[in-house]
Parts: C-alpha cells; sequence; structure tokens
C-alpha cells in the first residue's frame, strides 16, 4: 500500500500534472454549478481531450473534475435553494435556510470543509480497502467474473430509475449494443447487417455522449424546462448576496462533531461503492441519518449546521467509495467513472483484477490525483467562490449550441470517422426517448461497458469446462448470483409494500 | 403509451438479433459459438420487454382514456409547443452532420452554433452578435488546439 502511495506521489508531482488537476478541478465545479450542465457531461466531455496525454496525466485530469463537480453543486444549493446537481439535494435543506438567515458564508464554508474532509476520509478508505479486494479477485476465474458482472448490473438495475423492470431492460439493452461488431474471443464481424458504420462495432464513447449528453440537452429545450429556467434566473439576485466566509472558525465547527462528519462519509463511501448508486442517494441517506441520531434534530430544515456537514459530506465521499470497484475489479459503479475506465482502455490499459500489480504507478496516480484534487478543491472554492457564482448566469441560448458542437467534436476526435456522428445522433434520440420514459441510464452505459468482458468470461468458463452447473457450485460465484437474485426480490418486495401503503 | 411502443420495438430488435444469431461460423474448440451469448441477451431482454408491454397494455385499457379530452388539435398543438425547439434542434444537428463533410468543419460548426443559439434565444441583433462572436472563438479555439495539440485532421470542405 505504502509503495503504491510513493508510486503515485512520483507520478503526479508534476508540474504539468498538477495544473492538469487543478483546471479539472475548476471545470467540474462549475459544472455543477451550472443547472443544466452537470458532472457527467462535463466528463465526457473532457475524455477526447486527453487522449494525447499520458494515461497517468489523463485520468488525473478526469478525477479532478469528479471532485471538483461534486462540490459545485454547493454553491446553488446554498445561495439559492437549487440544487446544481442531484447531489446536493439534502444540501438545500439546510443550507438554504442558514444563507436566507444572513450567513450565507457559513454555510458555504461549512459546506467546503465538509466536502473537503470527507474526501481525506473516503480516500484512506478507498487506499486500504481496493487493494484488498483487487487480492481477493485475483482469485476469481472466469465463473466468479460473469457472476460478478451480473449481480453488478442486476444492482445498478435495481438502485436507479423509476422501476426495476426498466432497470433491467435498459441493462440488457446495453449488454445487447456491445454485442455489435467483432466477437470477442474469435473476431468473427456480428450484427452489422453489411452496414459500414457497423462494422466496427458501436464505440463506447458514442453510447456515452449520445446517451448522457445529447439526449440531456434536448430535454432542456423543452418549453416547460425552458421556462423553469428562466423564472429561476429571474429570481436569482446571487450578484446582490453578499458574504464573508470564515475558514477557520467554520472548520472548527466542522471539526468538533466528528462522529457526524464520520458516519456521513462512511455512508457515502459505501453506497458510492455500490454499483448504480452514487452522490444522488447518498447525501439524502447521510442528512436522513444524522437527523436521527443528533441530538438536536428539531433543529434540521431550520439552517443547523449538522445537516449541512451531513450532505456534503455524504455526497463527496462517493467518489472515493465509487473508486473502489473501479481500480479492484474492474467493474464501474456510475456513467463517471465508466468513463474513466475507457480512458484507461483507450491507451491500451486493461482495467480488472490485475490492475493493481500490472500498472501500479497508474493505480497510485490515481490515488494520489483524488487526494491532490481534494485539495485543490478546498482552495479553489475558498479563493474563487465569487467568481464562480457568476457562472449561473450564462443563458441556457448559449450553452445548448456550444455544448452540442463539443459532444460532436469530442464524438469525431475519437476514431476520426463521420460515420460516428450518425451513431452519435441516433443513440441521441434514443437516450432522449429513453429518458422521457424513465428508463434509466446508468445500467445502459454499465452494460455497454462491461458486455465483452461478460462474454468473454461466459465463454472461457465453457471453455475450460461445458458444465454450466459449476456457476452454482462455485462458492464465490453462487454468492453473486444470489446476491443478483436478492436485489431484484427486494426491489420487488419494497415496491410491493409502498404499493399497499 | 410511449412504453408499449418501446417495448414492441425492443422485441422486434431482440427478434433480429436473435435470428441472425445462428449462422455464424463454428470453431471446433469453443463450445459456445459466436451467437449463444448475443441469443441469451436478446431473449431475456425479448422476455422483460414483454411483461412491460403486457403491464403497460393494461394500465392503459384500465385507464380507458388516451389523453386527447380536448380534441386531437388542440393535443397535437400542445405538443408541438412542447417540443417544438427540441425538433427543430435535431433536425439542425442531423443537417450539421451530415454537411459537415460537404462544406468542412469550421463553416458548418460556426453555422450550428448561430443557428441554434437563435432558435433557442431571441433574435435581436444584440444576441446575434454575442452568438455569433461566441461560435466564431468556441470553433477556431477547438479547431486549432485538436488539430496543433492532438493532430486530429477534420474535414475540409469547399471553403476552408
Amino acid at each position: 500500500m505504502l509503495d503504491l502511495f510513493w508510486l503515485g506521489i512520483s507520478e503526479i508531482f508534476q508540474v504539468h500534472i498538477l495544473i492538469v488537476i487543478f483546471l479539472g478541478v475548476i471545470a467540474g465545479i462549475l459544472a455543477g454549478l451550472i443547472p443544466g450542465f452537470t458532472v457527467t457531461m462535463a466528463i465526457v466531455l473532457t475524455l477526447p481531450l486527453t487522449f494525447g496525454m499520458e494515461p497517468v496525466t489523463g485520468v488525473a485530469a478526469m478525477i479532478g473534475v469528479l471532485v471538483g463537480g461534486m462540490s459545485g453543486g454547493l454553491i446553488t444549493a446554498a445561495l439559492l435553494g437549487i440544487p446544481g446537481t442531484p447531489s446536493a439535494v439534502a444540501t438545500t435543506f439546510d443550507a438554504y435556510p442558514m444563507a436566507r438567515k444572513g450567513q450565507p458564508g457559513k454555510a458555504l464554508s461549512i459546506g467546503i470543509w465538509a466536502s473537503f474532509l470527507s474526501s481525506i476520509i473516503s480516500f484512506f478508505l478507498l487506499v486500504s480497502i481496493a487493494p484488498q479486494i483487487a487480492n481477493l479477485a485475483l482469485k476469481f476465474g472466469p465463473w466468479e467474473m460473469f457472476s460478478l458482472i451480473v449481480a453488478a448490473l442486476t444492482i445498478i438495475a435495481s438502485v436507479t430509475g423509476e422501476s426495476i423492470l426498466k432497470g433491467l431492460i435498459a441493462g440488457l439493452f446495453g449488454l445487447l449494443i456491445a454485442t455489435v461488431g467483432a466477437d470477442p474471443i474469435a473476431g468473427i464481424s456480428r450484427f452489422s447487417f453489411d452496414i459500414k458504420t457497423l462494422r466496427a462495432g458501436i464505440p463506447f464513447l458514442v453510447v456515452l455522449i449520445g446517451m448522457f449528453a445529447i439526449s440531456r440537452l434536448l430535454n432542456s429545450v423543452e418549453r416547460s424546462e425552458l421556462e423553469k429556467d428562466l423564472k429561476q434566473k429571474q429570481e436569482e439576485k446571487i450578484k446582490g448576496i453578499t458574504f464573508v466566509l470564515k475558514p477557520k472558525q467554520t472548520f472548527m465547527t466542522v471539526i468538533r462533531k466528528p462522529v457526524n462528519l464520520i458516519r456521513s462519509s462512511a455512508i457515502g463511501a459505501i453506497i458510492g461503492a455500490i454499483p448504480g448508486a452514487g452522490g444522488s442517494i447518498a447525501n439524502i441517506i447521510a442528512y436522513d441519518q444524522a437527523k436521527k441520531w443528533s441530538k438536536e434534530s428539531n433543529k434540521f430544515g431550520k439552517g443547523h449546521e449538522e445537516g449541512v456537514v451531513a450532505s456534503e459530506a455524504g455526497n463527496n465521499s462517493t467518489v472515493g467509495g465509487d473508486l473502489i470497484p473501479t481500480i479492484a475489479l474492474g467493474i464501474p459503479g456510475s456513467a463517471v467513472t465508466a468513463v474513466l475506465l475507457s480512458a484507461l482502455m483507450v491507451h491500451g490499459i486493461n482495467p480488472g483484477p490485475l490492475l493493481i500489480t500490472n500498472e501500479p504507478n497508474i493505480v497510485g496516480g490515481i490515488f494520489l490525483a483524488f487526494l491532490v484534487a481534494s485539495f485543490f478543491m478546498l482552495i479553489t472554492q475558498f479563493l474563487g467562490i465569487r467568481l464562480f457564482v457568476r457562472v449561473t448566469e450564462v443563458p441556457t441560448r448559449i450553452l445548448v449550441p456550444v455544448i452540442l458542437m463539443l459532444c460532436v467534436i469530442g464524438t469525431f476526435v475519437l476514431n476520426n470517422r463521420i460515420t460516428d456522428l450518425y451513431l452519435l445522433f441516433i443513440i441521441g434520440i434514443i437516450g432522449y426517448f429513453f429518458t422521457k420514459y424513465k428508463f434509466a441510464l446508468a445500467p445502459i452505459i454499465i452494460g455497454v461497458i462491461l458486455g465483452p468482458i461478460a462474454e468473454v468470461n461466459l465463454r472461457r468458463a465453457f471453455m475450460s469446462n461445458p458444465d454450466w452447473t459449476l456457476f452454482l457450485t462455485r462458492p464465490i460465484s453462487l454468492t453473486f448470483l444470489i446476491l443478483a437474485f436478492l436485489s431484484v426480490g427486494f426491489t420487488i418486495w419494497q415496491t410491493q409494500k409502498a404499493k399497499v401503503k | 403509451m410511449g412504453e408499449i411502443v418501446i417495448g414492441i420495438l425492443l422485441i422486434l430488435l431482440s427478434a433480429i438479433i436473435y435470428f441472425n444469431s445462428g449462422n455464424f461460423q463454428q470453431l471446433n474448440e469453443t463450445h459456445l459459438d459466436p451467437g449463444s451469448y448475443p441469443k441469451l441477451i436478446a431473449s431475456l431482454l425479448a422476455l422483460f420487454a414483454t411483461i412491460l408491454l403486457i403491464k403497460k397494455t393494461i394500465e392503459l385499457v384500465r385507464e380507458k382514456s388516451l389523453g386527447f379530452e380536448g380534441g386531437m388539435k388542440k393535443y397535437l398543438l400542445t405538443q408541438w409547443n412542447e417540443y417544438k425547439f427540441v425538433v427543430l434542434i435535431l433536425l439542425t444537428l442531423g443537417l450539421y452532420i451530415l454537411l459537415m463533410n460537404v462544406i468542412g468543419f469550421m463553416v458548418s460548426s460556426i453555422a450550428f452554433i448561430i443557428i441554434t443559439g437563435l432558435i433557442i434565444g431571441p433574435r435581436k441583433k444584440k444576441n446575434i452578435m454575442l452568438i455569433s462572436l461566441i461560435s466564431l472563438i468556441v470553433t477556431l479555439g477547438m479547431y486549432y488546439f485538436f488539430e496543433n495539440v492532438l493532430y486530429v485532421r477534420f474535414p475540409d470542405g469547399i471553403l476552408f
């Protein structure tokens, strides 16, 4: 573990990498801040920019965006009561009332400290847990890997979106998209239907940009969305708000109740590690738990410090949690870490349990980049918050065309193929209809990235032994399948219970 | 309504994949041929899509209304009002992608940003100036960054 740390230091502490992380953090904060522009979009658009960089530099840039983005939602949540990202919903419960009571500076500083300290806590969890899990996973055969992917996908399907049925459909749709193109073992071309565009398969990044950026942008130009946005911007008197940040005092406020901070961070990290569940769920659960355990639970919702700490600690620590399965198993828990893995794959690095053994410098770099990004986030938030606040005023009519064009460039740059753009257009429309009818997009993305791995492992399993009962008789494989089964069963039971009520 | 259409389309997709999975070359050492895994996924997808289809059809029959109470014309008008920009922007995006190879990356990108910006925003002189300026800066910036730093060749058109 310590050698990983040293390797990471030697990788990351170079001027150009530090600058890249710093820029990433700023971009992330801005993305988290502008309503309608998501952190996922920012990460997706960062990816093409990293193609020319070294793998470590590229991944470090993306980690910067991720860490910054998680804390960016805080600003609008506290000052306007509008969460810039879904991860900051619970922040509005207490930070906004606090700001309304005339303490906007206090609300922001507490949020920034909570974000930073929880990132540090989740960093230690990540560094100590990920290598252990990877060690365990090295013993996995193809049976275990396949069952693990089945479990990951069903869990994602059950925690995201409106219903588990739609989640499963979305996941399977993603797996199906991934089968187009050359088959991963024999290289035989499949399902191209003699269309040239499809012969090379449907690239992951094209699916990602289409699903997460194009469909989201189309959604934001619907009449009712535009009007909602306009109304919010008219209400904003954000320029008029004056505030004084008091870093030292608020640091003491946050640190004085360590139990709340640590509990919320641990909740965030655990939820982040579950595939599909991320900051948007963690901040609410952390807030809820803080309220239950607090001695002053009646003060919650009226501008209580503990509420701000719980929510912001809950959402920022998901980053560290999310990286655990991503690094240790090669199984991304969210769209964001899926992009991170695809960035590694672009550079010819294969994610999986062997990553830590084979590429210790990359893993160390990821760990250290996370730590450095947290420090940069703290500094830029305290120094630059006045400037960031201005950015919420960028109008939709400028944002939408520019981002659409960046999506097109990003897709083109990937393979230098115009035909990828046709795919992008079609996938964007599909994604738009899927979101319109409340199918979750995360299972599709994870399905696309895990599809080939699932197929390779399934076929390898049958190659070494045609007996399919091995999936059920090997204990670890069975555990994963039971987990998959339980997650489906539990979700169905829960919805039935909710219906009865 | 929409879920039913999506369900039917997904079942069709699964059927296409399933029935195209039978005739791949078989390599003798593999026990699963290239078509077996897609077949498995397609069957599962078809199964779940059918469940969704049945569920939503039952809901639709129970509700007994299709939401056209105010008359078909009024319904279409409100829908058009809500989704006008979505359709227009999709059309512009489609044209942008199609024309990029013909008139080149620079011209098409600048035009795309200006047109899209004017579809959503007010067509006032100040706004036109602003969006034109932004489109120029963004396009030129991206062009030079990718051509000179990452050595990407963008399609050149007749003019540039």
